[in-house]
């Protein structure tokens, strides 16, 4: 490799500045969040707690009432609402894309090979046409918007995320083990029961967080199928965001990232280890 | 699946206890919905919202030109916001592959805990939330956000430069949501890609050029056309980004769609203008995987005389 030589360090400083460009932008929001300056949020005039205090209702110095009174009411109402959906959402598409992945992996029947292109296709759908599909969808049945339709409609799109990790984890298995337990006697429930399931656990439970996070995170399709007083917690900061930028956003987005950091790190770190 | 009729039976019962509930909750819930919005995009608007349940063609007709009436006119600025949001799309698949090669081949050319720690980072913005790391971006960029307080503290300009609210807030924004998206297929091909082949080229008086033109480009192909399909799909219907980053001057299609939902009241134009934007994203899907089966005919050949 001493040819590239000159070459390599280039690379390397790229790399750095590669990093950067990801991680910058996000740091930035930790760091103003402690900012002190209410008239500028870019501007540093030294360090305070103020922004977290204001979005948990303690009384703060800095407050210049930039908060609604009723937001942190509205903000712990988002976040409950969000927690709800999530937990509902991926456990009920937790169990319907692992169904389908073993009907798929280990049956045989007509129309397999569209249950799996039809897996795909909540994927390669942009967003906001699933969203105003849901939307006509549940006006015209005269469903009213709640959080139960976010529920459901998170619910079309994350039964394939679930489906593609617990498929993966199927195809990695050995399918020897099944048969030997089928030799030595065992009915296809004990099989799936005692050997089947275990064995791809790792996959269904990874698909399920999965699941969570991106139900969590989803903004578009919630923005058009949550009704009034439904609002989840990125449709909240979306709207939020779209009344003016105030510092409070930062303390919520800082607590927003340490929470999603610590999770998928906490997920990605098991799944490193297990291999 | 030798065994008796019962035990055919039992697997029938079975896979009809595990397909059964799904398949009606996404026949419900997924495919009515799309039947429901392939049929509104054919039915008359409503005074009110709503619709009239008569056929209509005109709400295609004002987006492709046919529609001449009274009420409903062919207005050539949907198809400006069209062609628009697949330039912006395509400018937002160029820059994060331009981003992304050179920082694939750094990564893959580390020692292996480095390179899965490096990975790893890449990985971890796409869990923390969207609107989070779009709302990073607001504060870079706006009139008093962080880069033209910065810039102005150092001397570089006067006055702000107007930076949100343009194509290009709105393709920075969109790149540095999917760059993961870029990254991950770029990176599996890179990381095939086999280091002797590029001596190989070398000393056999290739230049620089030529190997890259040669051999590293072919050999990675479908780690680039596969990242670029993943973000153009994505980038196309985005309707997040151009609301934040683009505002009320930068329109892509995602927004005049919420638009005739939330403010129009014109649902069956709506409906028309999705139909629209999912017909152009399975087409460039059909394009894509001709493309990869006359590509894997192509190079199969070669590749197997090679190894035989």
């Amino acid at each position: 490799m001493k040819r590239y030589g000159g070459l390599s360090r280039l690379l390397s400083v790229y790399g750095f500045l590669f990093f950067a460009f990801i991680y910058a932008p996000i740091v930035l929001i930790v760091v103003f969040s402690f900012n002190a300056n209410p008239v500028n949020m870019m501007i540093w005039d030294g360090f305070t707690l103020d922004w977290y205090r204001t979005i948990f209702g303690f009384p703060a110095r800095l407050t210049e009432s930039t908060l609604y009174v009723e937001s942190t009411r509205q903000l712990y109402g988002a976040v409950r609402n969000s927690l709800l959906v999530a937990l509902v959402a991926s456990s009920v598409s937790t169990v319907f894309g692992t169904a389908i992945a073993i009907a798929v992996a280990r049956f045989r029947f007509r129309l397999k090979s569209f249950y799996r292109a039809f897996m795909f296709m909540p994927m390669i759908m942009p967003d906001i046409v699933l969203g105003i599909a849901l939307l006509i969808f549940f006006v015209s049945t005269g469903v009213k918007l709640s959080v139960y339709t976010i529920m459901i409609g998170h619910c079309t799109f994350l039964i394939s995320y679930v489906f593609i990790v617990v498929s993966a984890r199927i195809a990695d298995m050995d399918e020897k083990l099944e048969e030997a337990s089928a030799d030595l006697g065992a009915n296809s429930w004990q099989t799936f029961r005692r050997v089947t399931l275990p064995l791809i656990l790792p996959g269904v439970i990874g698909g399920g967080l999965l699941a969570f996070i991106i139900s969590m995170d989803d903004l578009v399709i919630t923005y058009f199928i949550a009704g009034v007083d439904s609002t989840t917690l990125p449709v909240f900061i979306y709207g939020m965001l779209r009344r003016g930028i105030k510092p409070e956003i930062n303390a919520i987005a800082t607590i927003m990232l340490v929470f999603s950091i610590v999770v998928a790190s906490a997920g990605l770190y098991l799944r490193a280890r297990r291999k | 699946m030798i065994g008796r009729g019962t035990a055919k039976g039992r697997r029938a019962a079975a896979l009809v206890g595990l397909l059964g509930a799904p398949t009606l909750f996404l026949g419900i819930f997924f495919l009515g919905p799309l039947a429901i919005m392939f049929t509104y995009s054919w039915l008359e608007p409503g005074l009110y919202g709503g619709v009239v349940w008569n056929f209509y063609h005109l709400n295609y007709g004002r987006i492709f030109g046919w529609a001449n009436t009274r009420y409903e006119q062919f207005d050539p600025a949907y198809l400006q916001i069209f062609a628009r949001s697949v330039w912006l799309a395509l400018c937002t698949v160029g820059l994060s592959l331009a981003i992304c090669y050179p920082a694939a081949f750094w990564i893959s050319r580390q020692p292996e805990r480095r390179k899965n720690f490096f990975i790893f980072l890449i990985t971890l913005p796409f869990f923390v939330s969207l609107i989070v790391r779009l709302f990073a971006w607001v504060l870079l960029l706006r009139p008093t956000g962080f880069i033209n307080q910065a810039l102005m503290a150092l001397g570089i300009i006067d006055q702000p430069l107007e930076m949100i609210f343009t194509g290009f807030a709105v393709v920075v924004g969109m790149v540095y949501i999917f760059i993961p998206f870029m990254f991950l297929p770029l990176y599996a091909s890179v990381e095939k890609l086999d280091m002797a082949m590029v001596e190989a080229s070398f000393d056999l008086g290739a230049g620089r050029w030529q190997t890259f033109r040669r051999v590293i480009l072919p050999m990675t192909l479908p780690g680039i056309v596969g990242g670029s399909i993943i973000v153009f799909i994505p980038s196309l219907g985005n309707f997040i980004v151009p609301s934040l980053l683009g505002g009320a001057k930068v329109l892509m299609i995602g927004n005049l769609i919420e638009q005739q939902f939330l403010s129009a009241r014109n649902w069956p134009f709506g409906a028309a203008l999705s139909m629209v934007v999912m017909a152009t994203i399975l087409v460039s899907l059909l394009l894509y995987v001709r493309q990869m089966t006359r590509e894997e005919r192509v190079t199969a050949t070669p590749l197997n005389r090679q190894e035989a």
